[in-house]
């Protein structure tokens, strides 16, 4: 009954209509696959050199800029008056621009964040709280990937207003591990055994230097900093591996942490309840 | 198979369900067949013989440990042992500061540890593993924005070939420094880009490619040349390694440091 309907519908349709149809699939056809096929090519071939930043905006901005193409063509094709359009379209714009204020703010930022170039693709920043590998950078926003498997989106005018870190940015870096020593110790043997560990280290570089330095008197000991460079990607096995070489030369030594403490001196004859 | 000296490196037969060790000053690897597995263990050493040697090994007399690697690799037949240079430049750090003065030159033999490299000997050569035969520490050569990550090394400079004692697990690279500048060369550390070089087997040490280099002030790159032909100071010196990442003719680089990039805390 209803493949009889539409057999009837077919039949009732003029050649012209017919014929208009397949010019429209044909056009939207077409015009998506070459549209895919011109982002694909300028993606993995022309731009084959280029940063991943580079050669997703250029697939992007062909993408967009062909589908356009394709919906003016298509509209064309089914006889709408482009000149029409556009002029409602303008009307239409100005409404959805006052209703877009931040869209708008977005995609200004985004258009910025490309040309000044604070970090791409693949880098590891910090924004506020959120640490994590940058997987895109679009008109409106980031997407990161935390180390902890998160997925996270920031509107692009939050990063430009705020301060990020980009981490991966230099090929080396420097860790700072601040402790505390007690009193008693003798500095100069904490200096050469601080020395030693730095030295026998894997993935600490000796050049530059690793930094000892004596901080400050605290209330309960002496502050130290050890600074440590390494290269960007030895991260996690030099944090993880020092922070226990430390802890057991430490112990073998004889040098102690300091630990909050409080001398309390009694004086004798003192009435302390008066 | 019981080998001593530049011995160590001949081709041997490891035949099934059978271990061989390899055994320098610094470092020992362990190897076993079994089926087309190829078991492999390297230990740190300490031992006080400069000398190294290779033998087979009782399977019951191999160590015990968890930190075996297992590489399958079908190709039967022999394998075949070389040395092979670190696979990033290396920083040499002489033991004492040297000042060269403007037109002087001088020729210096750098002592480079050697790697270990096991490849197969059959129709088609192939790598099994490679390890290093010494403990190298990273260094950072250049600034902090451009420089490049590179093994460091601490070395004697040796102004005469007698001085260096032959030894398997260490490549000679004679290298001459010219100072083409106005100013003195103050030498404090020098980066050898050792991805270019080859290393060839004399009768009683490796040498790897010697280096010309001039220096033409503090504040430009130095021309490097690396000589194709093998050091004449040993005869008979035989090809066992091509450089990783050959390299044609002349090259600029910077090559000396001498300025501390981090003095800022």
């Amino acid at each position: 009954m209803f493949f009889q309907q539409i057999v009837t519908w077919y039949h009732s349709l003029s050649p012209d209509v017919l014929t208009k149809a397949v010019r429209v699939a044909v056009t939207v056809v077409l015009g998506l696959f070459l549209v895919r096929v011109m982002a694909v090519v300028t993606q993995r071939y022309i731009m084959r050199r280029s940063t991943a930043q580079r050669q997703m905006v250029a697939r992007k901005a062909i993408s967009y800029a062909g589908f356009f193409l394709v919906l003016v063509a298509t509209l064309g094709e089914l006889g709408v008056k482009l000149t029409a359009l556009l002029g409602a379209a303008g009307i239409v714009g100005i409404a959805v621009g006052f209703a877009s204020q931040t869209s708008v703010s977005n995609i200004i930022s985004g258009l910025f964040l490309i040309s000044e170039k604070p970090f791409s693709v693949g880098d590891v920043i910090r924004i506020g709280t959120t640490t994590g590998i940058i997987q895109s950078i679009d008109l409106l926003s980031i997407k990161i990937r935390t180390f902890d498997n998160l997925f996270v989106r920031i509107p692009n005018e939050k990063i430009l207003t705020s301060e990020v870190t980009n981490i991966t940015r230099f090929p080396i870096r420097r860790i700072d591990i601040v402790f505390q020593v007690d009193y008693g110790q003798d500095l100069a043997k904490v200096r050469s055994v601080l020395a030693g560990v730095a030295r026998e280290n894997p993935w600490s570089l000796d050049e530059p230097e690793p930094i000892i330095m004596f901080n400050e008197f605290k209330e309960s000991g002496i502050e130290m900093l050890l600074g440590l460079w390494f290269a960007k990607s030895d991260f996690t096995d030099l944090k993880n591996s020092i922070m226990q070489d430390i802890f057991s030369r430490f112990a073998r030594e004889g040098i102690r942490f300091a630990h909050p403490n409080r001398l309390v001196t009694v004086v004798e004859g003192t009435d302390i309840t008066s | 198979m019981q080998k001593t000296g530049i011995g160590v490196w001949d081709p041997v037969e490891i035949p099934q369900k059978q271990c061989a060790a390899w055994r320098f000053p610094r470092r020992s690897i362990w190897v076993e067949r079994i089926e087309s597995e190829w078991h492999v263990l390297t230990m740190p050493e300490r031992r006080k013989s400069a000398d190294a040697r290779s033998m087979f090994v009782r399977r019951n007399q191999k160590p015990e440990s968890s930190e075996w690697k297992h590489y399958l690799q079908r190709e039967s037949g022999g394998v075949q042992p070389s040395p092979v240079l670190p696979d990033r430049p290396m920083v040499i750090r002489p033991d004492r500061a040297l000042t060269i003065l403007p037109s002087q030159s001088t020729v210096f033999y750098l002592e480079l540890p050697v790697w270990f490299r096991l490849s197969t000997m059959g129709a088609r050569s192939a790598r099994i593993f490679e390890e290093p035969l010494s403990t190298l520490t990273r260094t950072w050569f250049g600034d902090p924005v451009n420089g490049e990550l590179c093994w460091g090394l601490a070395t004697r400079l040796h102004h005469s070939i007698d001085s260096v004692e032959p030894s398997s697990w260490v490549a000679v690279c004679p290298i001459l420094i010219e100072n083409d500048s106005d100013t003195d060369l103050d030498f404090e550390k020098i980066c050898v880009h050792v991805e270019n070089l080859s290393i060839f087997r004399g009768p009683r040490r490796l040498w790897a490619n010697s280096l010309n280099v001039i220096f033409r002030g503090p504040d430009q790159a130095s021309q490097i040349e690396i000589v194709r032909q093998p050091p004449g100071l040993e005869e008979d010196l035989v090809l066992v390694s091509a450089a990783r990442e050959p390299s044609a003719g002349w090259n600029i680089r910077k090559t000396f440091g001498m300025l501390k990039h981090f003095t800022d805390f």
